[in-house]
């Protein structure tokens, strides 16, 4: 049980000099107040005591503050430093010294006018620019090789600068945010029923995992419970959804090795699985089936094709992962490429198949079931071996749990209740976060409500997290490991930029 | 390797016909949105719709954007007697008012740019595509990956991807147009050879969709360089793709049934 539920005294492994006030707010969620002053100090010591960093807002409500949000023994630490309307919130910086909160902190200031004391900025970064380039190079006999924002295939968006001696990949870039389109500000002054069209669409191959983080802040903040069958059909669509972002991963792991029939049949694989979606929701990509306070259902799939489906494909998913896993030119690409030695995966507060394949059991289904994952039990899918092989291992592992659960979702949903959703309260007001286990990873959504219309949406996005890991998993890879350990990472840009 | 090679032949052919013969979705398919009674709507009906696709006019006749609907489906809801998903997957047009359907006030069709076939007969059968996101959601490139996949296979149609533009004959644009991406769209679209086909992929390529500007920024390919096939879809199936590609090459007749 989180020990969130015995507020309002303090959970025992906060740090005893914290100095923070505990304030009222939904469960799951520790809320503690803070001086402005006193802010950097207590993220310090939440840093030291082990917690992991998962974003950093400008909240209005319920009142204007700079809010740190941290991860800890599977509780949301929201650290809440009030400051004044009329002032520019000005708090010291955490980069400095937490590597994971600096692109966070830089776009709090370029976007929302926050003052970080202290903010070592990176020249325009969240206005990047692909003309001009920093051409300064870490070392004799070195050059850097812009790669994008057009990329060689059908990849979105993003540039690498990658510096090599020809062989030796001396230092990696990332440039993000080529694709920043402004839909949090677009959900603004939208009710929830139209703005979760703005969350699934945020990162559309991961619009169910959207969808649902918004849907369950929505409720949080408005204390709306969803019926058991709508959890029961999210769990489904979110599953899939794993399912066919995990398949796309292993296919383009065997295309980088010009794997074809391989890579072939991963896609078939992972075609089916988009089919069985399009059936049951009438989108490709399970659009429209998470709506705040509950869901909704199409009609061109019975449950019980579908467990025919899914028992077909279990058994060519077992041999197509036999062969792949037997087919050495493939996995001597991936076996010691990329590694992540734990201590860094959890300096950077990675998430998601990232941090599991460095031997991280972060799963936001685990820490903080919602839904379905309350009454499932889950088996969280680690590797210890930290390298692109582990993250691949890992995404079968998960393959393989997630035909579990939709089995067991699936088998529960025969038999009960027709209701699918809660009507959300008119002109409410109040805030929360929700959470959801993405195909990337950790998504945390932070919902304003305002009479019954968004006043404020923040994304904490896992592909945005994972990418400043990135920079960091070349320490002994070559130039043409590039592609194995971008796949392996499996992350997405339109997240990542928002 | 051998192992791979008969797991593939095993497994026998299922490579779609399309276009030799028809390929429909299965039932409950979002496809494009269709006005059924067109005359007679109340300016209510605009409200439902979050990105300004539905337009009632004075004489209180609706029509409807393709190319700003993200199929979100709130007007089927809304007005069921008034708006159906269509069971087909090819959403394609050369002119951006085709897309405009219900009662509207056509304009003289302009006739559009020349296909390729109509400009070089010699790329019927080998054309080169280059692909640009220039702020899509992502699923766009899924989509657009799809299609050589074994389920489509388009170079059987002699559809190969280049990666380099200026082997290009079509440019494959994906997103709404970021400031940031404007300059490499500009870029890539100059250094291709004449002649050159632009196939905009998506509501948010078309329009801008859910996150269009007020400006040039986010509205759309077409707020910076002439498009010559528009792929409304939010995001367009891979068959609607498809299409749309083979009317840029000159490969398909127009549809006349809209």
């Amino acid at each position: 049980m989180s020990l969130a539920e015995h507020r309002p005294e303090l959970p025992e492994y906060l740090p005893g000099h914290l100095g923070a006030v505990p304030q009222p707010g939904p469960a799951g969620e520790i809320r503690l107040r803070v001086t402005p002053l006193g802010f950097a100090r207590a993220s310090q010591m939440l840093h030291r005591a082990g917690a992991r960093f998962v974003t950093l807002l400008l909240a209005e409500t319920p009142d204007r503050a700079i809010v740190g949000v941290f991860a800890m023994r599977g509780d949301l630490l929201v650290l809440t430093a009030p400051t004044p309307p009329e002032d520019t919130p000005t708090y010291t910086a955490l980069g400095p010294w937490w590597p994971a909160a600096r692109w966070t902190e830089q776009e709090l200031a370029d976007r929302h006018g926050v003052r970080p004391v202290g903010l070592v900025a990176l020249p325009d970064l969240t206005t990047p620019d692909a003309d001009t380039l920093d051409r300064s190079v870490a070392g004799l006999d070195v050059f850097s090789l812009p790669f994008g924002p057009v990329r060689s295939g059908v990849f979105e968006a993003i540039q690498f600068l990658i510096e090599t001696g020809g062989e030796d990949v001396t230092r990696v870039r990332t440039r993000p945010f080529f694709k920043h389109r402004g839909l949090e500000q677009r959900a603004v002054g939208m009710t929830p029923a139209e703005a979760v069209h703005v969350a699934e669409r945020i990162a559309g191959i991961s619009s169910v995992a959207y969808a649902l983080a918004f849907s369950q802040a929505v409720e949080r903040a408005l204390g709306v419970s969803v019926p058991t069958r709508a959890e029961r059909w999210r769990a489904v669509h979110a599953e899939l959804e794993r399912m066919a972002n995990h398949l796309d991963v292993i296919a383009k792991q065997a295309e980088t090795t010009a794997l074809s029939v391989g890579q072939a049949r991963f896609q078939i694989l992972k075609e089916r699985v988009m089919r069985w979606r399009a059936r049951l929701t009438g989108s490709r990509f399970g659009r429209g089936a998470v709506i705040p306070g509950g869901g909704r259902i199409g009609d061109g799939m019975s449950l019980r094709d579908l467990l025919t489906e899914l028992d077909d494909f279990e058994g060519d998913l077992a041999s197509d992962r036999r062969r792949f896993l037997r087919t050495a030119s493939m996995t001597d690409r991936l076996i010691g490429t990329g590694r992540l030695p734990r201590a860094l995966v959890e300096e950077y507060a990675a998430v998601g198949p990232v941090a599991r394949g460095s031997g991280l059991s972060t799963d936001a289904r685990h820490e903080r079931p919602y839904g379905e994952y309350r009454r499932l039990g889950l088996q969280v899918v680690t590797d210890r071996n930290e390298d692109t092989m582990s993250r691949v291992l890992v995404r079968f592992g998960e393959l393989s749990e997630s035909l579990r659960i939709l089995r067991q979702a699936i088998a529960h949903l025969d038999r009960n209740g027709t209701e699918l959703a809660t009507p959300i309260p008119l002109a409410a007001a109040g805030c929360a976060f929700g959470w959801a286990e993405a195909a990337q990873g950790e998504l945390v959504i932070w919902v304003e409500l305002r009479d019954g219309l968004i006043s404020r949406l923040h994304v904490a996005s896992p592909s945005l997290r994972n990418w400043a890991l990135f920079d960091h998993a070349f320490p002994q890879d070559v130039l043409t490991d590039f592609a194995f350990i971008e796949h392996s990472f499996g992350l997405t840009p339109a997240g990542a930029d928002r | 390797m051998l192992a791979w090679i008969t797991r593939g032949l095993a497994k026998g052919r299922i490579t779609t016909a399309y276009p030799r013969e028809p390929e429909r979705p299965a039932d409950g398919f979002h496809g494009p949105v269709l006005v059924l009674e067109a005359s007679d709507a109340d300016r209510e009906l605009e409200w439902c719709c979050p990105t300004a696709a539905i337009t009632v006019d004075a004489h209180r006749r609706l029509s409807l954007d393709h190319g700003r609907c993200i199929q979100c489906g709130e007007c089927v809801r809304a007005a069921p007697h008034r708006f159906v998903f269509a069971q087909r997957y090819e959403t394609a047009d050369r002119r951006r008012e085709a897309l405009v359907v219900g009662d509207t006030d056509r304009h003289a069709p302009s006739p559009g740019r020349p296909t390729l076939a109509d400009q070089e007969r010699a790329l019927k059968r080998s054309i080169h595509v280059r692909h640009i996101d220039t702020g899509s959601d992502g699923s766009e490139e899924w989509e657009v990956q799809a299609l050589w996949n074994p389920y489509y296979d388009i170079q059987r149609l002699g559809f190969f991807l280049t990666a380099a533009p200026r082997h290009a004959d079509i440019l494959l644009a994906t997103g709404v147009v970021t400031p940031a991406m404007r300059s490499p769209l500009e870029r890539t679209w100059a250094v291709m050879p004449e002649p050159k086909a632009l196939v905009a992929v998506g509501t948010d390529a078309c329009s801008g969709g859910l996150s269009a500007g007020d400006g040039e920024t986010c509205s759309g390919i077409d707020a910076v360089l002439p498009v010559d096939v528009y792929v409304p879809g939010s995001p367009p199936s891979p068959i609607a793709i498809l299409d749309g590609l083979l009317l840029a090459a000159g490969l398909r007749d127009e549809r006349r049934d809209r």
